[in-house]
């Protein structure tokens, strides 16, 4: 850009400053609409857990009140274990089929191209959209599912989302289906970074496909697997959209999540204080699993 | 120079954005170019929401100064959007109270315009619903709609099983639970349910709390027992539909009744001007009566359960005289005529509004439908207090397991009152 040009000579300290100037400018557009739209709001709510709001009249200073109420509440505490349900289902299971398929899509296959559009589907279909066709699919009398479990003999199979034990598995199966094709694109990406000689020597060397796989992709994908780990960990905690669309948090409260918690405190009854409480344990949560995965990780990496 | 320039460029970038995010405030005078009073009210799904532009129009030929504009918003979200507009400082004239549960959070926050005068005017006798916007002796809002709840029946199915609609005047629950064991049929995709219970919590507990004089906020429950176990019934014995299929399948009363899927079906009196409407553009083909809801007993008398719709003047308007002669004519004789004219049942009933409804083209007008209008008795389906929508949240998750059979019945009601006692304190 025009910035780099020789410019006539200055002093070092006027260079600098104006530098700053141009840096600040051009990250200004992006900064001030994060600041306004998000900054602002969670540093809001960091108060906002300590007061009692209803979005109208004047807030209420009620110090821990709001934090003591979520200790009492039964509901607060099924859906704080419901979200670690999702996330300890939902974390594993699509870090491993991701890059299965990434491992898979990266040899020289006919029609490669076409399977890995056809994997990244899921992730650009309108989440809604999703939610419903899994629901049909999983409906207890009449989905496909069910009746291809039925036609394997399976004479009982799950009621999927309308019982309290296969509810959570049924969204789980879903968002793993979802979410896969993104992150699997990630680890295509990361595969195509590992050099192609290391697996030459080990091949030279007799190692199996087996123990190049654990040997050479698992190391060399270390940081793309990190990276994927703390999205996914992420995403899961604040899950929201498929749970609300699919189960409604139902049946009873079986799939009811944090964030289903913060939206119908807060938004639909106007209980903004103690809502943010709620989004503020949540905030903390994932805070602390983040830290401790980039501990894990500068540990490992030494 | 150059340098200068981009530097100028991303700021002048990075103001227009604030501008453009600082812009949108109010727009203009409140009045047309033809010099018109312009008055805003917030209600939602205009276009297949008939009543709302029969009482519009209405007040327009009534009041020729005033240009009302509807702000439509998506039923679904209206709640939500509405508690955010007037956090907002929104300035919308008047506002459509959905529900009695936000009419009383609105008006206990002081967000809208007293009406106590108005109200005072009207007759409580034959305005029904009208105490139900009872804050402590004030009143924010005037009733112009009230559905109650009947049973649809469908005539063809009816005539084929040989069953005199007249058997449907003045029928228990126990003969309805029998009629539609009768009226059930087929197999697969040919079945033909006898009757249709929406997938609503209201459907069992509302009509229990109306019938049998239960609270729905009190924290016992044992009133729901008779309700819940003639439903229970009809499930497993597969008159109804499962409920499990229904709430998965998002499977809509509108598709069980129209299409001749279902014979009876409690519902509530706005189903009827969808019926008029879809009849009119030959959406559905179905012959349909309505009756009164089936009692706990045949003694004649008939309660049921419903919810009135009102409007409401926003304490943020700028036009409260406007706002106010709005609220006044949808509420008065003038407007439950353009209300009853648009197939919608309204808050005021008298003979003469009945009347206005009955002769519409396609209302059954038979003696079954008039008696189903005239019940004795509507009693409020959710009581009205600021607990009302935590315990609202626990009935609707314990009637899920309930209905799914995750819970037995007497599990699932202990857990209710457990639940309203130790979570609403």
């Amino acid at each position: 850009m025009t910035v780099t040009l020789p410019a006539s000579p200055r002093t070092q300290v006027g260079r600098r400053r104006s530098n700053t100037w141009v840096g600040w400018s051009f990250i200004l557009p992006n900064f001030l609409g994060f600041a306004v739209l998000t900054l602002v709001p969670v540093i809001a709510s960091l108060a906002l857990a300590f007061l009692d709001w209803d979005s109208y009249s004047t807030p209420r200073w009620v110090g821990l009140a709001n934090f003591e109420r979520m200790i009492h509440n039964d509901t607060f505490w099924t859906a704080l274990r419901n979200t670690a349900y999702y996330a300890v289902g939902h974390v594993p299971l699509t870090l491993c089929a991701a890059l299965g398929f990434a491992v898979l899509l990266n040899q020289r296959l006919r029609g490669v191209r076409f399977f890995r559009t056809a994997l990244f589907f899921p992730y650009i279909t309108s989440l809604v959209a999703v939610a419903v066709v899994w629901n049909m699919l999983l409906s207890p009398e009449l989905g496909p599912v069910n009746q291809f479990l039925r036609a394997i003999g399976i004479d009982h199979p799950p009621g999927w989302t309308t019982s309290t034990t296969w509810a959570m598995p049924a969204v789980i199966l879903a968002s793993v289906w979802r979410d896969l094709g993104y992150y699997m694109i990630l680890y295509l990406a990361g595969l195509q970074t590992i050099p192609g000689e290391l697996y030459e020597a080990a091949q030279v060397d007799g190692a199996s496909g087996w123990q190049r796989f654990w040997n050479i992709t698992v190391p060399s994908l270390r940081p793309t697997t990190f990276f994927v780990l703390i999205m996914l960990t992420i995403s899961s905690f604040k899950v929201f959209d498929l749970v609300q669309v699919m189960t409604e948090g139902g049946p009873g409260r079986s799939t009811l999540v944090l964030s289903q918690v913060i939206f119908r405190e807060g938004i639909t009854q106007g209980r903004f204080g103690y809502s943010s409480a709620v989004s503020m344990v949540l905030f903390v949560i994932v805070l602390t699993i983040t830290v401790v995965q980039f501990q894990w990780q500068r540990r490992s990496e030494r | 120079m150059k340098r200068h320039l981009t530097t100028t460029l991303a700021a002048t970038a990075a103001l227009a954005l604030l501008t453009a995010c600082g812009g949108g405030g109010d727009s203009g005078s409140g009045q047309t170019a033809d010099g018109k009073q312009i008055l805003k009210v917030a209600l939602w799904n205009y276009a297949t929401t008939p009543e709302f532009k029969a009482i519009i129009e209405g007040f327009e030929n009534a009041n020729p100064d005033i240009d009302v504009e509807p702000v439509d918003i998506l039923a679904d979200d209206y709640s939500e959007k509405v508690t955010t507009m007037l956090a907002g400082g929104d300035s919308t004239d008047v506002l459509t109270m959905k529900n009695v549960i936000d009419y009383s959070r609105f008006g206990t926050r002081g967000q809208l315009v007293p009406l106590t005068d108005e109200a005072k005017k009207l007759d409580p006798a034959k305005q029904s619903g009208l105490d139900a916007y009872d804050l402590d002796g004030k009143y924010y809002a005037l009733p112009y709609r009230q559905d109650f709840w009947v049973l649809y029946y469908n005539k063809t199915l009816l005539k084929q099983a040989g069953v005199a609609e007249s058997k449907l005047q003045n029928l228990s629950w126990d003969g309805y639970a029998t009629l539609a064991k009768s009226l059930t049929k087929g197999d697969g995709a040919n079945k033909v349910y006898g009757a249709h219970q929406h997938t609503w919590r209201s459907v069992v507990q509302a009509t229990a709390a109306a019938q049998a004089g239960g609270d729905l906020l009190g924290g016992d429950y044992g009133f729901f027992k008779d309700q819940y176990r003639m439903t229970l019934d009809l499930q497993q014995g597969g008159t109804l539909m499962p409920w499990a299929t229904a709430s998965s399948q998002k499977i809509t009363y509108d598709t069980m009744f129209a299409t001749g899927k279902a014979a009876l079906m409690p519902m509530g009196t706005w189903y009827a001007s969808r019926l008029l409407a879809d009849t009119k553009s030959g959406k559905t083909k179905v012959e349909w009566g309505m009756a009164p809801l089936p009692q706990r007993a045949t003694d004649g008398k008939v309660t049921t359960f419903g919810s009135p719709t009102a409007f409401a003047v926003n304490k943020n308007s700028k036009h409260t005289d406007a706002a106010k002669k709005f609220v006044e004519w949808a509420a008065s004789e003038a407007g439950a005529t353009a209300v009853a004219k648009a197939g919608v049942t309204p808050s005021l009933q008298t003979q003469a509004i009945l009347d206005t409804y009955f002769a519409l083209p396609g209302v059954p007008n038979d003696a079954v439908a008039k008696s189903a209008f005239k019940p004795g008795e509507v009693v409020l389906e959710m009581p009205v207090g600021d607990k009302s929508s935590d315990v609202d949240q626990i009935l609707v998750e314990e009637h899920e397991l309930i209905m799914t059979g995750e819970k037995s019945l007497d599990d699932g009601l202990a857990e209710m009152s457990k639940r309203v006692k130790n979570e609403v304190g």
